[in-house]
């Protein structure tokens, strides 16, 4: 056998393990494909899983765009685009997952119904082929990590991890410790969070966590204050923008996230909790059922050309 | 003695082993892609014997074992025991306005440097690794700090001060601190030594073109000026980096391209300078085979260059009153003949006269490119940076133990 550099070691102390060369991330759509970038522009290399070659070879051509688009206005050079690129590989198969230090299921919450028995078989998939001392985690808005992690055979090394949209400018994840998560396997993540430059929020796991159960409220009161008649859609984004500093207003954020998403999110919390708060405003219904999803078709509270907004959809009604 | 020098950077670490006084390299090398994949140690000894070791390297300190495990070894190894290495210098990027010399590093200086990682986020925080790590591994050795900033605070105010409201200079240290310090107190030293002059009389001009590049003022063996500033940003033309800007321009260029702060920093280090004018590479070698087939955006980035170089040149030999030597160092300085000729061109009204032919041919190597009638001395002088670490290390050490002795 070959000399390694273990051979030239004082043995002055314990080479501990930690270090995370390798993170996998299963469901590559849009929010998949943000956290394979981030994490492969900190030197991490990634895996990303996906149900079909075609889907994996999109990841990859949008993953190229969003980089180009970092060039385009002088956040990165075409070398380091290269080496992005380079630590990023597809897959259609599971065993491709085996050398993951994490895991991150991040599936699109897009279909119809819960999505909590697909995630759990994903669970268990991950976990047949990845190291007995793997993390498994899911970037979970509204579901609850006890849920999914009850089929594994060692549910202590599933957590929760919140990324916050858009994962490139904000500098938190909401990491979320379910009933049986170990203290090992959040030491890993807030870990694995600080060498891609993320501060935590550690929660005790709640539907919703702090993010998604705020941003569901504010977005259904904007709908009330837009329904009533009190202000236009774009007034009441520019109202919150400038009173509390936030990135985007109530309205630009649920078409960021996708209008789809967010009526979820809301029968989600509202199934869990109850209360009334919660229960999808009629307008994002409608959007939703009228294939206004927001960004991604380019029509949701705003009309986008190019990704940029250029008019309002939705106008309430005024007493002349 | 033997001294070991340690440069550590945010993945890498190199290395050199010396016998001193005697000046010999023992061994060097680079320990690499240090918490990352591929991990690797290269390591050569001075008789030719070469390896490439690879495996798992956690963070600095493992590197320092590793390498540390590599010099005792019997197959690749220079000395028995760890027992022989007798001090170590470390290479210390920003140590602001703290230490104007090298340093003893005891817990008041590592203080002091961590008060510094402000002023240097990406190398400061490296370099203080290398120094836990080995307080850590030889705990009875002596370390010393050398700084890339030292060699430049003897600067006076006018020098070093920005045309800034002077709170942001009382709050936050807003001022001029120059690098490469280590290298061009080098140079100048060894000129000095070379011709047989005495540096207290020479004013002296030093060029240190490499990817990074900057020129200092050295009145009397000390530093008055250098065109690097708070940062590595200012001054020369440098391979991906803009040099003299006004900042109304980065102003205005932030707000017409909507560009945050993260992303106007890697314009004006990474897309700029050569790379950035000529389209073409950040090389200089490119640049100069482009310029000579036609290309005109890099004959005007190879003047670009040239002329920012004389500019300072003049700039400096009036700020000292006059210039007796100019010295050309690093990868540019020692080998492009080319951009080292032209920089000097038009210079012959203050006493510059080149050996043009001898100019065009001298790389990398100690050598005058000034005529023997040529009022000011022009000469090339290969930087070594370690060295000069190694010799700091060194002359404090023997500090250390006279003080004791007495």
């Amino acid at each position: 056998m070959s000399e390694t550099l273990a051979d030239f070691s004082l043995g002055k102390r314990p080479q501990t393990k930690g270090m995370i060369q390798k993170v996998g991330v299963v469901g590559c759509g849009t929010v998949g494909q943000e956290i394979v970038r981030t994490i492969s522009e900190y030197g991490i290399d990634v895996v990303f899983l996906d149900v079909n070659e075609e889907r994996v070879q999109e990841a990859f051509v949008h993953i190229g765009e969003q980089l180009d688009e970092v060039i385009n206005h002088w956040g990165l050079t075409p070398g380091e685009k290269r080496a992005i690129l380079s630590r990023i590989k597809g897959t259609t198969d599971y065993a491709d997952l085996a050398e993951c230090d994490i895991v991150i299921e991040s599936i699109s919450s897009r279909k119809k119904g819960t999505s909590l028995e697909i995630r759990k078989e994903i669970f268990q998939k991950i976990e047949a082929v990845v190291k007995p001392d793997a993390i498994i985690s899911s970037n979970i808005a509204t579901l609850m990590i006890s849920d999914l992690s009850n089929g594994l055979k060692h549910p202590e090394r599933a957590i929760g991890m919140h990324f916050i949209l858009p994962i490139n400018k904000t500098n938190v994840i909401e990491v979320v410790k379910g009933i049986n998560s170990s203290d090992e396997a959040f030491s890993h993540v807030a870990k694995f969070a600080g060498m891609i430059n993320k501060g935590i929020i550690k929660l005790n796991e709640s539907p919703g966590n702090i993010v998604t159960r705020m941003l569901v409220t504010t977005i259904n009161e904007a709908c009330e204050i837009l329904m009533e008649g009190v202000a236009s859609v774009s007034d009441i984004d520019l109202a919150m923008r400038e009173s509390t500093g936030y990135m985007f207003g109530p309205f630009e954020m649920a078409d960021r996230i996708g209008l789809d998403k967010v009526l979820k999110y809301m029968e989600n919390l509202y199934q869990e909790f109850g209360d009334k708060k919660y229960k999808p405003s009629p307008i994002i219904k409608r959007l939703v059922r009228a294939n206004y999803l927001g960004r991604i078709t380019d029509r949701g509270f705003y009309n986008y050309k190019s990704g940029k907004p250029v008019d309002q959809t939705v106008t309430c009604a005024v007493i002349k | 003695m033997k001294i070991i020098v340690l440069n550590c950077g945010s993945s890498s670490i190199k290395y050199q082993l010396f016998e001193m006084p005697a000046k010999a390299v023992l061994a060097k090398g680079i320990v690499d892609k240090i918490g990352l994949k591929g991990a690797a140690i290269k390591h050569k000894r001075s008789d030719g014997a070469e390896v490439k070791l690879e495996g798992e390297i956690l963070d600095h300190q493992s590197g320092i074992e590793f390498l540390l495990g590599i010099l005792i070894s019997e197959k690749y190894g220079s000395i028995k025991s760890l027992d022989e290495i007798d001090a170590v210098g470390h290479r210390v990027v920003h140590a602001g306005e703290k230490f104007s010399g090298s340093v003893y590093i005891t817990e008041e200086v590592i203080a002091a440097l961590e008060d510094c990682v402000d002023l240097a986020p990406l190398h400061n925080p490296p370099n203080l690794k290398g120094i836990y790590a080995m307080k850590d591994l030889l705990p009875e050795v002596p370390q010393v700090g050398v700084f890339d900033t030292a060699f430049h605070q003897t600067m006076p105010p006018k020098a070093y001060l920005y045309g800034l409201p002077y709170s942001l200079y009382e709050k936050y240290k807003i001022r001029r601190y120059g690098f490469h310090g280590t290298s061009h107190k080098y140079v100048s030293k060894r000129a000095c030594e070379a011709l047989g002059l005495d540096i207290s009389t020479q004013k002296i001009i030093t060029c240190h073109l490499g990817n990074g590049a900057s020129m200092a003022a050295i009145d009397g063996g000390k530093s008055v000026d250098t065109s690097m500033g708070m940062t590595p940003l200012e001054g020369l033309i440098m391979g991906t980096r803009c040099g003299d800007l006004d900042v109304g321009a980065l102003l205005y260029i932030a707000d017409k391209e909507e560009t945050s702060i993260p992303y106007t920093s890697t314009l004006v280090n990474k897309f700029s300078g050569m790379l950035g004018i000529s389209g073409i590479s950040s090389d200089m070698r490119d640049i100069e085979i482009a310029a000579e087939n036609g290309n005109e955006r890099a004959k005007i980035a190879m003047e670009m260059y040239q002329y920012r170089v004389r500019k300072y040149i003049g700039a400096y030999a009036a700020a000292m009153g006059g210039v007796d030597m100019i010295i050309f160092t690093g990868g540019i300085g020692e080998n492009d003949t080319v951009t080292r000729t032209k920089s000097l061109e038009g210079l012959e009204f203050f006493g510059v006269k080149i050996d043009v032919e001898k100019s065009l041919k001298s790389r990398g190597k100690e050598e005058l490119i000034s005529t023997p009638d040529s009022k000011v001395t022009v000469i090339v002088v290969p930087t070594d940076e370690e060295l000069m670490i190694a010799s700091d290390t060194y002359e404090i050490y023997e500090q250390i133990a006279q003080e004791i002795n007495n």
